[in-house]
């Protein structure tokens, strides 16, 4: 398996997972999943296209007898698409850094040797494009976040964080849109709410979307 | 009630008499007797209940156990309720109950374990 | 139509789950013995996607609120109607006032963990994204997308007044469609991307060694215990979408099997994945008890979907057979 291809396997009988070669997430290569998937889902053995970090999965609606000639058309169609450049949405969410709700800042403060008014601004700074959707319901995986703050996901994760914790997990950020667990660093909450089930479209933010995270208040 | 075997009767009633007891009742594979005292004899009691032939409401093969479970639903000698599974009969996957039309005490079994079985054969006694 | 009078934790209304949001972070849900729960809705006439309820915790009782009918499936529970002992896998008319118990799975024939009780029509909830399967992590579907409590009320989507052929039963899958290793309960597994990755004793020990099941199992996954599992190499892996059945290897070898409540998603080595097919073997596997995993081809995975999908349209045809030859019982 060379390094430069792109990986094809299978999930059982029910899903395909197609990922791009390497082991980066740039933003252009998701853009190009993102027309990967956009094209896919019109196929007839696709139920749902769900592009992932820089790789896309196709669940079945039925599994097809010829997986080979499945691998064929995703190859050739991606070596065609062009990146798609979203006209999403910009979603500004403000957030209250530190205390009781980013109750991780100071192992992040401790890992980057950072202030935490430094990591606020690092963290507020850029424009974060929702790359995918994921994890549970609503939640977005961000790119672009400051290599500076990234902390290591924790050792033993938390058995319940709230909806709209503000998190960093590696070199990754984003907001949980319900209480569950995780392994990640929690430094903020913001009040917004991210998916709503009575909804024909469930999720505020779709991929192709971007979060900018507002700075409403620091608690030291 | 069963004929009892006159010999066994005769010699339990020889057994029981002067002790007192009420009611005496000794069940085997087909066999049930039944004395009552009456006095400082013995006699059999009149008969109050009536033996009561369950027929199978199909055709199957029989299974005296639910395939999931080792053990028969039911022994000689079991009280049972109206409505509860005797036996099962089986049609390919389909599975259906014999049940018991009333309460009652299993007497005897009638028919195999494993036996391909008509509409209206006689599969359970029931006293 | 029911009460509940005593539930333990976890019991959930699922139908045969949530297949098509994944897009939106939503995980399947849905029942983790999904043949158990097509069976008792064909035994009532039902469409076999039905919500039912989906018990993991004994004893489990309710009471009937209404006269109707009602189907029990999955593990032998050795259910009882007004202490009256059912049939697993059967279906009964059921009169108001009747109270239905549940106690704890039955050794047997067939070593299960899951119970089924399904309702004419199926259980009555609102659809939510296209399902009536209960998303926990969220919050919605099923009934107030939580877990039955004592006191719950349950309606029917029909009132199960039509249901005549009472006291009839199917015969499970698990003896159907029996299939094992060295007398322990197997599942066909396909290799995943990173299967390759791992030494080659570790993927020979896969196949070879019985798994626990170990208390760190339930909806979300099955975490198994074994010979650990080792990568060549250290592996850094990005997010991608995650189904029911993927197999995770974290950095301690144990291996996770995502079940039904599993995160649509994650970041963990893929090693293999348990077929659709056989999910529904592993949704019933109690804590404690041992599997093995047999490796397949895609051909027979498919072909194993297909075997199911062929015994659940005899059992319906069956089963319509006999309703229709029964008439007034």
């Amino acid at each position: 398996m060379s390094i430069d291809e792109p990986l094809f396997s299978v999930l059982g009988t029910t899903a395909a997972l197609f990922e791009a070669p390497g082991t980066a997430m740039t933003l252009e290569t998701q853009q190009r999943i993102w027309s990967l998937a956009k094209e896919a889902q019109d196929w007839p053995e696709v139920r749902e296209a769900v592009p992932g970090m820089n790789n896309l999965m196709l669940s079945f609606e039925t599994p097809p007898r010829r997986l080979d000639e499945l691998e064929r058309r995703l190859l050739v169609a991606w070596r065609e698409v062009r990146p798609l450049k979203l006209a999403g949405r910009v979603i500004e969410l403000p957030v209250t850094y530190g205390g009781d709700g980013g109750p991780h800042m100071a192992d992040v403060v401790a890992h980057t040797g950072l202030s935490v008014d430094d990591i606020v601004e690092l963290h507020s700074a850029p424009l974060y494009p929702v790359y995918a959707l994921g994890s549970h319901p609503g939640y977005c995986y961000l790119g672009g976040m400051d290599p500076r703050i990234a902390t290591p996901r924790r050792k033993v994760p938390v058995l319940s964080i709230p909806g709209g914790a503000v998190s960093i997990g590696g070199s990754q950020t984003g907001v949980s849109a319900s209480a569950g667990p995780s392994g990640w660093n929690t430094i903020g909450s913001s009040p917004l709410a991210f998916f709503y089930p009575d909804r024909e479209v469930p999720v505020l933010l779709q991929h192709g979307d971007s979060i900018r995270f507002r700075v409403e208040r620091i608690i030291r | 009630m069963t004929d009892p075997s006159s010999d066994l009767a005769a010699r339990i009633c020889g057994w029981l008499a002067g002790t007192g007891i009420e009611l005496f009742e000794l069940r085997g594979p087909g066999t049930l007797i039944r004395l009552q005292r009456n006095g400082t004899t013995y006699t059999v009691p009149p008969a109050t209940v009536t033996a009561d032939v369950v027929r199978s409401g199909s055709v199957g093969v029989l299974r005296l156990a639910h395939p999931l479970r080792p053990a028969p639903l039911v022994h000689v000698g079991d009280a049972v309720r109206a409505g509860q599974a005797l036996a099962v009969l089986q049609l390919g996957a389909v599975l259906l109950s014999v049940a018991a039309p009333r309460d009652g005490v299993v007497r005897r079994i009638l028919a195999a374990d494993g036996s391909t079985i008509g509409y209206g054969e006689p599969l359970v006694e029931l006293e | 139509m029911i009460e509940v009078l005593a539930a333990g934790a976890q019991a959930t209304v699922q139908d045969l789950g949530r297949t098509d949001c994944l897009r939106w972070g939503v995980g399947t849900a849905g029942a983790m013995d999904p043949m158990a729960l097509a069976a008792g809705n064909l035994l009532l006439g039902n469409d076999a996607n039905s919500a039912a309820v989906e018990i993991q915790v004994f004893p489990f009782r309710v009471r009937f609120t209404q006269d109707g009918a009602f189907a029990v499936t999955g593990a032998d529970c050795a259910a009882t109607l007004d202490g009256l002992p059912l049939m697993p896998w059967s279906a009964h008319r059921v009169r108001a006032g009747q109270e239905l118990h549940f106690g704890v799975p039955q050794p047997g024939r067939w070593r299960a963990s899951r119970a089924y009780l399904c309702l004419p029509g199926g259980v009555d909830v609102p659809m939510v994204l296209h399902s009536r399967s209960t998303q926990l992590r969220g919050s919605f579907g099923g009934l107030e997308g939580r877990a039955l409590r004592r006191g719950d009320a349950l309606r029917a989507a029909t009132s199960g007044a039509d249901f005549v052929s009472s006291d009839i039963g199917i015969l499970p899958p698990a003896l159907a469609l029996p299939l094992e290793r060295d007398g322990c309960p197997a599942m066909r597994v396909l290799p995943a991307a990173e299967y390759g990755r791992y030494t080659q004793a570790s993927r020979d020990g896969f196949w070879r060694n019985e798994w626990k099941i170990t208390p760190q199992s339930d909806r979300y996954g099955f975490r198994l215990a074994g010979e650990a599992l080792r990568p060549e190499a250290p592996m850094e892996m990005r997010s991608h979408g995650i189904v029911p059945g993927v197999i995770q290897v974290p950095p301690d070898g144990q291996p996770i099997v995502q079940m039904r409540d599993a995160q649509p998603s994650g970041g963990y080595p893929k090693f293999a994945t348990v077929i659709e097919a056989d999910l529904w073997r592993l949704g019933q596997a109690p804590i404690g008890s041992r599997v093995r995993f047999i490796e397949t081809t895609w051909d027979e995975a498919l072909d194993a979907q297909e075997e199911l999908k062929v015994w659940l349209e005899e059992a319906a045809r069956l089963i319509g057979l006999h309703r229709n030859s029964q008439g007034a019982a």
